[in-house]
């Protein structure tokens, strides 16, 4: 109930920030797709002659990559901080949504060069926001095709009745500060190595929302993953 | 499926950004599929759809000036445009959910976020069409009443097959349907059994009403609101249940309840306005109904008396709160202002809307446009053909005579209102609006019963509970003058014992009220004057 007349026109306040992002969002979302197309045709009409273009393009590919899932987390972080966040848990089968961000991402691990292996069975379904995991998992394979060296594993599988996506990379691992705290923002954030965290904090964020009976997901990250190199795991009850 | 038959689909891509409909039709090509067409908007996409069925159309949610990608898909449902063998698949910049908020009946078959690469794209469109094929039976099935096939299908698929869980939600929708609630309850109770997912705790809820258990419908729903207090569709079916029940108060709290989450849907919009309305609650009404008319631009789900709706509730606020509604007056004169060239109108409508017209200018303060106005809607009945007025424009008419100062002619017609609908019970509810006394049977006997209440209330001493059943009796009868005059009453003996401001200003603002309307000869007027003379004693005695 509205009690004044003021309120009748509150919704003509001037700056709705939330619009506005979602707005340019939108715009800007629309030029990456442009840019994605393109560089992808242009590799195609012009396939790189030698290893500094090749070198040039994985730069291109990786970066557009990056803006777009940046953009993603900041508008999901930003709804999360100021308005109901939909959440749809529902039954999904893992392996479309591993293949579905792996076929997202699938230019950038080519002009990486980076092999990409997947254990999880055909069949295995859990429930969860098919959506939010969904870009989750593009985050972190964007962030892993920078820190890897040329391979990745990703595995899923059910654990003590819990859901465990890992991500294997075979690099130098994770810096001991976010071992310690993967998901305090503020923690490291070095804008000399590009790296907000962003990403780990809409992971974390993402996981707590997934909750059945008592337990609720989490995230962990670790340096003694299958290929020599760090792991991520998402746990989903 | 099979890149083989891929070249049999006909698609349809749909975006007003040039070079995504050229990058789009360019992959779709790749994966061989021979017919395609592209619209650069809603409009365009609707007129193909008109004339071709699609099995695959691929919409952006942001479709520039006219209707979003989401109106685009109402409208095709509304109007049998799609089948339900093609797919629709929704298109946004952002995370597409959380702008769509699933706040519409219509859910596409799938949201796709951009940007949109080529080998995403094939993976999501091959794993859509093998669901759909496996599918297709089950489809054509329940297409063809054959329900013992569908369930087979379904029970086949939920045993082992990879799209158990869309085959259990369907299943259960056609048990209720067929009306085998048990089965249906022993479909949801084996997914809730694994977990707690919203659709199959509606589902048990939807069971249970239909059993005519309300109370375990109740606690299904609490439940899911209790978990997830964004699943439109538990308020939904609360809301279904309190209009079943005629239960309009809590009615209009669900329903605001749900538009505050969900501000974009104009159904439920229509529905708070309409219920508002039957509350008396015109504050909320004509919030609501502006609503509606801003959301209805590019809408389906327009209607002319959302707009007309608009214009009634905030005269109704205006009889209430001059103050409040005046934001809204504007507002109102050019929503009513545009309807003929939105909707067309008939004859009758047009009487209406130039008699909700005059009052708005008089409200307004635009006496001369009011009178105008309110004398062309007269020449219009005059001239016109018709046996007579429907009587929510006579009702209209006595208004606009009242609104411009007309008193004699408003007092006249109504009585003349009075003696053509005698005995007619629906029709006095009608004209109930207008009097200072109820006509009808159900409303005189809810005033008696009310007032009764107030009286014994005062009568034992409890004047705040005597006030606060008067109160109650005005916002469904305001022009009662009798209620009236008895809570000024109550508010007297009460500030008798203890001097209280917000009382007083109440009972000044009220007999204020009742001075402009009565007249020396009514029956309650020595009352009136006595109560005012307690009044102002009061009021003296406490200066000293």
């Amino acid at each position: 109930m509205m009690n004044d007349q003021s309120q009748i026109h509150a919704e003509e306040a001037p700056l709705d920030f939330a619009f506005v992002l979602a707005s340019s969002v939108h715009d800007m979302k629309n030029s990456l797709g442009m840019l994605l197309t393109t560089l992808a045709t242009m590799m195609e009409q012009s396939p790189p002659q030698n290893p500094e273009q090749e070198q040039t393009y994985a730069v291109l590919e990786y970066e557009a990559a990056r803006i777009n899932s940046e953009l993603v987390q900041l508008l999901s972080l930003y709804r999360m901080q100021h308005e109901h966040l939909l959440v749809q848990i529902d039954e999904h089968h893992v392996i479309d949504v591993l293949e579905e961000q792996l076929a997202r991402n699938d230019m950038l691990f080519r002009t990486r060069n980076i092999q990409v292996r997947v254990n999880c069975d055909e069949d295995l379904s859990w429930y969860f926001d098919g959506e939010l995991i969904g870009g989750v998992i593009n985050n972190i394979l964007v962030n892993c095709a920078r820190y890897c060296r040329n391979t990745l594993q990703i595995t899923a599988d059910i654990i003590d009745n819990q859901l465990c996506i890992a991500v294997h990379d075979d690099g130098a691992g994770y810096p001991a500060s976010m071992l310690a705290a993967p998901h305090e923002v503020n923690a490291g954030v070095s804008f000399s190595s590009g790296s907000t965290r962003l990403g780990l904090l809409f992971a974390h964020r993402v996981a707590g929302l997934h909750r059945s009976r008592e337990q609720r997901g989490y995230i962990r990250l670790a340096n003694d993953g299958i290929l020599g190199g760090g792991v991520f795991q998402l746990w989903l009850p | 499926m099979a890149e083989a038959e891929y070249y049999k689909l006909h698609a349809l891509i749909v975006d007003d950004f040039d070079s995504f409909r050229v990058s789009v039709s360019k992959m779709l090509q790749d994966f061989g599929i021979q017919y395609i067409d592209s619209a650069v908007n809603g409009a365009d996409a609707l007129r193909h759809c008109k004339s071709k069925s699609y099995d695959l159309i691929l919409c952006d949610h942001n479709l520039g000036r006219g209707k979003t990608g989401q109106q685009v898909l109402e409208d095709l449902r509304e109007n049998g445009h799609l089948n339900r063998y093609s797919l629709f698949v929704l298109i946004s910049a952002e995370s597409s959910k959380s702008i769509i908020m699933a706040a519409y009946d219509y859910e596409p078959d799938a949201y796709l976020t951009k940007p949109v690469t080529t080998k995403a794209l094939q993976q999501r469109l091959s794993r859509l069409l093998a669901q759909r094929a496996r599918m297709l039976p089950i489809m054509q099935a329940i297409d063809n009443e054959r329900w013992d096939v569908a369930e087979a299908l379904c029970l086949r698929e939920i045993n082992g097959g990879r799209y158990a869980n869309p085959c259990q939600k369907l299943l259960g929708q056609l048990y209720i349907q067929l009306g085998a609630y048990e089965k249906a309850e022993t479909v949801y109770r084996d997914v809730l059994e694994v977990r707690q997912l919203d659709w199959a705790q509606v589902g048990m809820a939807r069971v249970k009403k239909m059993q005519g258990d309300l109370v375990g419908a109740q606690q299904w729903l609490e439940e899911v609101m209790n978990t997830n207090p964004l699943c439109m569709k538990a308020y939904d079916l609360q809301a279904e249940i309190y209009r079943e029940q005629h239960l309009h108060k809590p009615l209009q709290d669900v329903l605001q309840q749900a538009v505050e989450i969900s501000p974009l849907s104009i159904l439920r919009q229509q529905q708070l306005g309409d219920v508002a309305m039957m509350n008396n609650d015109a504050e909320t009404a004509a919030n609501a109904y502006r609503k509606t008319v801003r959301l209805g631009e590019n809408s389906f789900y327009d209607r002319i008396e959302n707009h007309a709706g608009f214009a009634r509730a905030t005269l109704a606020l205006f009889r209430k709160n001059t103050l409040m509604a005046k934001s809204l007056l504007r507002e109102a004169i050019k929503t009513m202002s545009e309807l003929e060239q939105r909707f067309g109108k008939s004859l009758e409508q047009k009487i209406e809307t130039q008699l909700i017209e005059s009052q708005l200018f008089a409200c307004n303060g635009e006496m001369r446009k009011a009178e105008d106005v309110l004398r062309s809607a007269r020449q219009l009945i005059a001239t016109a053909n018709i046996e007579k007025l429907p009587i929510t424009a006579e009702v209209e008419l006595v208004r606009a005579y009242a609104t411009v100062g007309q008193k004699t002619a408003a007092d006249e017609l109504t009585q003349e209102l009075l003696e053509r609908y005698e005995g007619s019970e629906q029709d006095l509810e009608k004209l109930d609006a207008l009097l200072e006394e109820p006509a009808s049977q159900k409303n005189r006997s809810l005033v008696a019963v009310i007032n009764k209440q107030g009286v014994a209330c005062y009568e034992a001493g409890d004047y705040a509970g005597a006030i606060r059943c008067f109160e109650d009796a005005l916002i469904t009868f305001p022009n009662h003058i009798g209620i009236r005059l008895n809570l000024v009453q109550a508010l007297v003996d009460k500030l008798k014992l203890e001097f209280d401001a917000g009382a007083m200003d109440l009972a000044i603002s009220t007999l204020a009220q009742v001075e402009s309307r009565i007249v020396t000869t009514h029956d309650q007027f020595r009352r009136f004057r006595q109560l005012q003379d307690a009044l102002r004693n009061l009021d003296a005695s406490r200066r000293r």
